[in-house]
């Protein structure tokens, strides 16, 4: 019988680092625990079944996943990148039953799994969302990256350039990131759906088992995740940090489409406020030439404000928008992954208590039990009580080693995955916001250009050069320009006179 | 006519100038062409004053005037300086004279009584620092402008508001300009009734009209951009918050985002002064478009006087006729033609001729017939005389027009360039906030 107490591990295992015995407190030792400060790597190893002999296709591929969960994320780099995906050219299709949007998706890789080295295929959305859910449930403990959404919330029409626009960014962020991802990108059901023809696709979309369905998959987990009493410290921490990202999120989605609306509206207003001044000079002579460059610097300004909004939509709302799915992907993985704990949990406390049981009866005189009142001698009914304990403790044990399995083979998953994500998340963040900002400071640039454009414009008199001189003359000449001049205590004006001067002195 | 904006006038423009104005105007001594070439004008540290009297107690702001001569040559002429407080209501009184007393010029507006056209966030309180500050600023243009205007700035009345803080708004009230006033009555009739009115004074009352419809349309939308702008801003502070919030549960990003959202914080808060300084803009605009209110009065002032003028010469026209009729009655001649349906108005020649002649002894016929004549000829002298006023006048409005047309230009472009300068400095402050946010994010 395995000592459950000290290994936690087939007799077979044999890589078993001390780590892995001393300290437990636990009832059971689960290595992830004691490996909170040391390198992720050792925890993986240690749950390695490197014996061959109950190896099933999906230990094969833990292992290699366990493996490649552990490679550096550096790794993933231009350079070392071996699988680039592209999506483009969205093209509309009519069948009898419908009309859908394909989109092509273009190949270009050097891995010896692939049978060429370039692939063109085209996919629906659909199509997307069935390799998704493939995947989910392949590797349900592994981050696979979101979708977006089905249906647009604000625009209706789905085939509008807007939305196909969106939607099409949407599909290579997924799949540019699914290429990145060391476990997932070397699945079969990827493979097959860069390459497969349309026909050969279409086939082997029906294979495969119908599997549990999202949704009672999640009301499952979400009960595990509420009742999870012995959580390891770093789930813990996991699911705060995400549950507060995912609000923050939220609340930056709240305010970039708060700006964005606010900065539109101001966009309507200034459409309508250049024309004012084109209605102005067609009342005037001399100023026409001064309110038609007020007019073209305005609709100018307009302009640059309609890119920065277009941009920013691009930019800022939609990638938030994608990182907001990504975090409640996380929030699922991680609620499978209490499932999954929870599970091996309750057997654990099963087996406890069987064995506690089986104590018991040793110690127990059966004397009074109903075995022998129906006859039995107390001694006979004794031994069939504990063998049939010592059965249930037996099987109980081979469950307990598979759901151990289960659960380090998961945790690792996630952990990795979650570093992984959190080194993108960082990369994609300072990118987002970077961007954020260099929008602004070229809006603001573009502005400025147009704006000392007007001053030339406006300062300029075809006949009079001595005009110019005069504007420089010193603001003590208050009879030049009464307008604007407020000698005294007006520090704002004279500083705007001098920032004239300085201005016009540049004009040549 | 001399630009008195351009430059220093030259000695020989100097004596043409003072020929003219002895044409015109009694001088009392010879000067340069206004006042502002050697004289120095601010109005300066509003006050609040508060005068209790029996029942009420009033508050009010005051404003410093305060002069100085400038040019040493001109000492001889004005006082060395002079300071005195002025409120509000003496400004209006000052103007409220001006525009009685020199009816062909176009008298320099005031800053309005009220805020209008304000944005949510602009202050309506005649109290607010920023309201008074502008209307400071605002009343100091209005003096500079009168000082600026050659007939303006020699009134006496303008001198006093200078000079005489005490006794003042009697003086003004002592020479009974109200009544120089035309009445609104005539005023309406003259707008309707001309028969040949002058198409210069019709097209500028519809330049006005037009030049009030189209600054009134850019103010209106001018504060609704305000309003935008303003919540454009103030939604990034809520970046601010956020980056805070985030930042505590994060370990690398987690300083940079602090610093970014104090960058957050500052754009957000640099709207109240950008938005207070573009007010500026939305002032001068306010004064042009008051100016339009003085370009009407000129328009009326003219058709009243067009319209004395023609009433003169139609009570002329009739009186002749009346005298025609009763020669040629008394004479036996036949009904001469100015007496057969001239002139415009329905003679009824019967019922003219017994009105008039019904039952008159000869003797009585001719004593009619020599107060007509007298009346004739005391008629004509008083339209001779309004006519050469009426030209006087014209010439005078036309000329100040087109002063003031050439002002608005030189203005309307500078006041454009400095909103232009405005935003330009918004710009270069939008970037410099948004280049250190970029730098934080950049140690992400």
């Amino acid at each position: 019988m395995a000592d459950a107490e000290g290994r936690g591990c087939d007799s077979t295992d044999q890589v078993n680092s001390s780590s892995g015995n001393s300290d437990d407190v636990v009832k059971f030792k689960d290595p992830l625990l004691t490996g909170l400060d040391r390198d992720s790597d050792d925890d993986g190893m240690e749950s390695l079944d490197l014996d061959g002999s109950s190896k099933s296709e999906v230990t094969v591929s833990r292992s290699s996943s366990l493996i490649a969960n552990f490679r550096l994320d550096e790794d993933v780099d231009a350079e070392t990148r071996d699988l680039f995906i592209k999506v483009d050219d969205p093209e509309k299709h009519t069948s009898t039953l419908e009309a859908y949007i394909t989109f092509r998706v273009t190949t270009k890789t050097t891995r010896a799994e692939f049978e060429s080295s370039d692939f063109s295929v085209r996919r629906r959305y659909n199509d997307f969302l069935w390799l998704r859910q493939r995947l989910e449930e392949t590797y349900h403990t592994h981050l696979v990256p979101p979708l977006p959404e089905k249906h647009s919330l604000k625009r209706l029409d789905r085939f509008s350039q807007e939305f196909l626009r969106v939607r099409q960014k949407a599909l290579q962020k997924f799949l540019t990131r699914l290429a990145d991802h060391p476990v997932l990108s070397f699945d079969k059901n990827v493979q097959v759906f860069l390459t497969a023809k349309a026909w050969e696709f279409q086939a082997h979309k029906k294979q495969g088992k119908g599997y549990i369905s999202q949704v009672t998959d999640s009301i499952h987990n979400m009960g595990a995740s509420y009742m999870m009493k012995n959580r390891p410290a770093e789930f813990g921490l996991m699911h705060e940090y995400i549950n507060i990202f995912g609000e923050k999120l939220a609340v930056m989605d709240r305010i970039a489409t708060r700006v964005l609306r606010e900065q539109a509206d101001y966009h309507a207003e200034l459409c309508e406020w250049g024309p004012c001044y084109v209605l102005w000079g067609n009342s005037e002579d001399d100023l026409k030439a001064a309110l038609l460059s007020m007019a073209k610097a305005i609709d100018q300004c307009c302009h640059c404000l309609k890119d920065l909004i277009d941009d920013t939509d691009d930019n800022l709302a939609q990638p938030l928008k994608e990182y907001i799915l990504y975090t409640e992907c996380i929030k699922a993985v991680l609620r499978r992954r209490d499932a999954i704990q929870m599970e091996y949990d309750m057997v654990v406390d099963e087996l406890n208590k069987r064995k506690d049981e089986k104590e018991n009866v040793k110690i127990s005189d059966q004397t009074y039990s109903i075995g022998a009142f129906l006859g039995k001698d107390p001694e006979d009914v004794k031994h069939q009580k504990e063998e049939k304990l010592d059965q249930m403790i037996v099987d109980l044990t081979r469950q307990m080693e598979v759901l151990n399995d289960r659960t380090v083979v998961a945790n690792a998953n996630l952990k990795a995955d979650m570093e992984r994500w959190h080194k993108t998340k960082q990369r994609d963040v300072k990118e987002i916001l970077m961007a954020l900002a260099d929008r602004q400071i070229r809006y603001y640039e573009k502005c400025l250009l147009v704006w000392e454009d007007a001053i030339r414009a406006i300062q300029k008199k075809d006949n009079d050069p001595s005009a110019l001189a005069s504007i420089d003359q010193p603001p003590a000449d208050d009879t030049n320009t009464a307008a604007g001049n407020s000698s005294g205590t007006d520090n704002t004006s004279s500083g705007v006179e001098s920032d004239n001067a300085n201005n016009t002195a540049t004009v040549s | 006519m001399a630009d008195e904006g351009e430059s220093i006038p030259t000695s020989e423009e100097k004596r043409t100038e003072k020929r003219e104005e002895k044409k015109t105007e009694k001088i009392e001594r010879p000067r340069p062409t206004h006042l502002l070439q050697w004289m120095e004008m601010t109005v300066s540290e509003p006050e609040k004053r508060t005068v209790a009297s029996m029942k009420m107690q009033d508050t009010f702001i005051v404003y410093l005037v305060e002069t100085r001569v400038t040019d040493p040559s001109m000492r001889g002429y004005g006082e060395g300086a002079t300071s005195v407080w002025r409120r509000y209501s003496e400004f209006e009184l000052l103007r409220n004279y001006l525009d009685a007393t020199f009816p062909a010029v176009v008298v320099p507006p005031l800053p309005e009584k009220k805020a209008s056209y304000t944005w949510q966030n602009a202050s309506t309180d005649k109290f607010d620092p920023d309201f008074v500050e502008r209307r400071r600023a605002a009343l100091e243009i209005f003096l500079l402008r009168v000082a600026a205007h050659p007939k303006l700035c020699q009134d006496k009345i303008f001198a006093g508001f200078l000079k005489e803080e005490n006794g003042w708004k009697e003086s003004v009230y002592a020479t009974d300009f109200q009544s120089k006033a035309e009445s609104r009555l005539k005023a309406l009739n003259a707008a309707f009734r001309l028969k040949k009115p002058d198409r210069r004074f019709e097209e500028l009352k519809n330049y006005s009209n037009e030049l009030q419809n189209n600054i009134a349309n850019i103010l209106k939308i001018r504060t609704h951009l305000c309003d935008k702008l303003y919540g454009i801003h103030k939604v990034h502070a809520n970046y601010a918050r956020v980056f805070h919030e985030w930042s505590l549960i994060e370990k690398d990003i987690s300083q940079p985002l602090q610093s970014a959202g104090h960058y957050m914080d500052v754009y957000a808060s640099s709207v109240d002064a950008a938005l207070e300084e573009e007010e500026q803009y939305a002032d001068q605009l306010k004064e042009y478009y008051a100016f339009g209110d003085s370009l009407r009065s000129v328009c009326r002032r003219y058709e009243c006087a067009q319209y004395d003028l023609e009433r003169g010469e139609d009570t002329l026209s009739t009186k002749a006729v009346q005298r025609d009729l009763l020669r040629a009655i008394i004479n036996g001649t036949e009904l001469p033609a100015s007496a057969q349906g001239k002139s415009g108005n329905a003679f009824s020649l019967s019922g003219m001729k017994t009105k008039l002649f019904g039952g008159d002894t000869p003797e009585q016929r001719d004593v009619k017939l020599k107060q007509l004549e007298e009346q004739i000829a005391q008629t004509e002298i008083e339209l001779r005389q309004t006519t050469d006023e009426t030209q006087v006048f014209v010439e005078a409005a036309l000329r100040d027009i087109d002063r003031f047309k050439r002002q608005k230009v030189k203005d309307l472009r500078e006041i454009f360039t400095n909103y232009a300068v405005m935003q330009i400095k918004q710009c270069k402050k939008g970037i410099a906030i948004w280049t250190s946010a970029k730098d934080c994010f950049s140690k992400m």
